[in-house]
């Protein structure tokens, strides 16, 4: 039997970061078109905040030493199983969420002639032996993608300043409250990494509070230099083809050296890595304690199968490419049910 | 026996090295650049081959369009063709207001294209000078750079001439136009938008 030994909190943290950081690499006409730069900021900083509020109740039973699954194992066994399958569901959820539009940008813009279908077996696979290996040594995992992830962002807008065109328009805030609900919902996609941190954060010592405000703070100034390019250096050009990041790596460049799509594919493969083995990690832990081999691979089959079915199903495709979905779910997974054994749990020891 | 069976499992992925539908990288016919001018009354698009020898291997396509002749291309004329590694796009100017911005538009939906790859305007000269020597595509490519920084204005690439066609605030907006009468020059030459 393994034992998960303790490991440091603001490493788990960057983790985190890193995953939220993903959702904006894989972003796809989610976001309004007649909303200015500006507005999308606004939309960014009260989702993001939102976004921090969802870390509060599990911030709070962290303080007390738990985490949602540790609390779980006091619990009568039907609730136990309840809401082990809703976050066992949740999770997978999750994980094809991230996966499909992953497989549908490698295939696209990257490499036409692979099947989706191949490209996610192969990464489940590299999840599973990271899943089985422990949060531990992903988070480890993660400083390599951090500094792979500076390196790249250097690149991308480093080589975008060249093609910068200031338009004063864009900085004035436009938009309607439609375009500040799509908007402010996609950036609410980051919440995920709550629910991860509600349910692993067990693992972690030395937390502060001001960890997950860091993390937060980060991805957002990402996000805005993401958009800063995409709306300054690239334009209208981006909004011809799917994946905007993507042409944003594609439009990059320093005098006639050009394209850095490659090491932009490599940070959003590691990030979509690294986002389903923590989440396998998790959904195995909220199994078995142990996170055993078999049950991680069930999981991962699981993945695959709904992955299949929504990569040929264009009706099953539509649930999993809601940003609504996610974070109605994200908020149950991390506000809701934290929050209910938080008071559950003050009673107690009161 | 389920060890054997697993050991099975483990050996049949290797299988799978995604090989089936590769084309190899010598029997690619990677297109460095494209020009279009008009001739016989109709317009002709060629597409050079990368090669290392002294005069370039030009394949010229008629059509009314890049999406046309890029079709043709790869169906009749050139087997295998890959423009993924396309560097330079010249219109001679004549047929500019015909295709330039049709063409863009069709480019900047494309994947496959650099939206930094280069495109210039050019006269009937330049472009006989293009078919003729294969450095010519190298100097003009460093006198689009040098234009650039003399002229920040000059609309090099894909990316800024289908912006400037996009910006409906934009009246007219600066390409390159490459003559060559003992050598090749780039001066800059206004489009106006109709």
């Amino acid at each position: 039997m393994r034992v998960e030994v303790k490991f440091s909190s603001k490493r788990f943290l960057l983790t985190l970061m890193l995953c939220a950081c993903s959702v904006i690499l894989l972003q796809n006409h989610d976001l309004s078109r007649d909303a200015s730069f500006t507005f999308r900021l606004l939309c960014l900083a009260a989702a993001l905040l939102f976004c921090f509020g969802c870390y509060l109740p599990s911030v709070f039973l962290r303080k007390r030493g738990e985490d949602i699954l540790s609390v779980l194992q006091s619990r009568p066994k039907w609730e136990r199983w309840l809401i082990t399958a809703f976050y066992c569901g949740y999770f997978r959820y999750t994980a094809v969420y991230f996966l499909l539009p992953y497989t549908d940008m490698f295939t696209k813009k990257y490499y036409t002639e692979a099947s989706p279908c191949l490209i996610a077996l192969l990464l489940l696979c590299c999840c599973v032996y990271a899943a089985f290996k422990g949060a531990n040594v992903i988070t480890r995992f993660g400083i390599f993608l951090f500094v792979l992830a500076m390196v790249t962002n250097v690149m991308l807008f480093g080589g975008s300043l060249s093609s910068l065109q200031m338009d004063a328009d864009s900085l004035v805030p436009r938009g309607t409250l439609g375009d500040f609900l799509r908007d402010a919902g996609y950036f609410l996609t980051p919440c995920f990494t709550a629910v991860l941190f509600a349910c692993l954060s067990g693992y972690t010592r030395n937390f502060r509070l001001r960890q997950p405000l860091i993390a937060l703070g980060f991805t957002g100034l990402k996000y805005a230099l993401v958009l800063f390019f995409i709306t300054f250096a690239v334009g209208e050009y981006a909004l011809r083809q799917d994946y905007q990041t993507f042409v944003l790596s594609r439009a990059a460049h320093f005098g006639s050296f050009s394209g850095f799509e490659s090491l932009y594919m490599a940070l959003a493969t590691m990030s979509v890595f690294m986002i389903i083995a923590l989440l396998l990690c998790a959904m195995a832990k909220a199994v078995n304690r142990n996170g055993s081999l078999p049950v991680i691979v069930l999981f991962a089959a699981s993945v695959f199968a709904v992955h299949f079915a929504a990569a040929n199903f264009d009706s099953a495709k539509e649930i999993f490419n809601s940003p609504s979905l996610l974070n109605l779910l994200s908020v149950i997974a991390a506000v809701v049910i934290p929050l209910f054994y938080l008071i559950i749990g003050r009673k107690r020891y009161a | 026996m389920p060890k054997k069976v697993l050991s099975l499992l483990c050996v049949l992925p290797l299988l799978l090295s995604g090989c089936g539908n590769s084309h190899q990288i010598e029997s690619a016919a990677i297109i460095e650049n494209v020009s279009v001018e008009e001739k016989d009354g109709q317009l002709l698009y060629t597409f050079y081959l990368l090669s290392d020898s002294e005069t370039p291997e030009a394949v010229g396509v008629p059509a009314d369009s890049f999406e046309e002749a890029q079709g043709l291309a790869a169906r009749q004329y050139i087997p295998h063709l890959s423009l993924a590694k396309l560097e330079l796009f010249l219109i001679q100017k004549e047929v500019m207001h015909e295709i330039m911005q049709r063409d863009i538009e069709y480019i900047s939906t494309q994947a496959s294209f650099s939206p930094v790859a280069y495109v210039t305007l050019c006269d009937s000269a330049a472009l006989e000078k293009v078919k003729k020597s294969a450095h010519a595509q190298e100097t003009i490519e460093k006198q689009l750079l040098l234009c650039k920084s003399n002229h920040p204005e000059v609309n090099i690439h894909y990316l800024s001439v289908f912006n400037s066609y996009a910006d409906s605030r934009r009246d007219c907006f600066c390409v390159p136009y490459i003559t060559a009468e003992e050598e090749l020059k780039v001066s800059k030459l206004m489009i106006h938008k109709d």
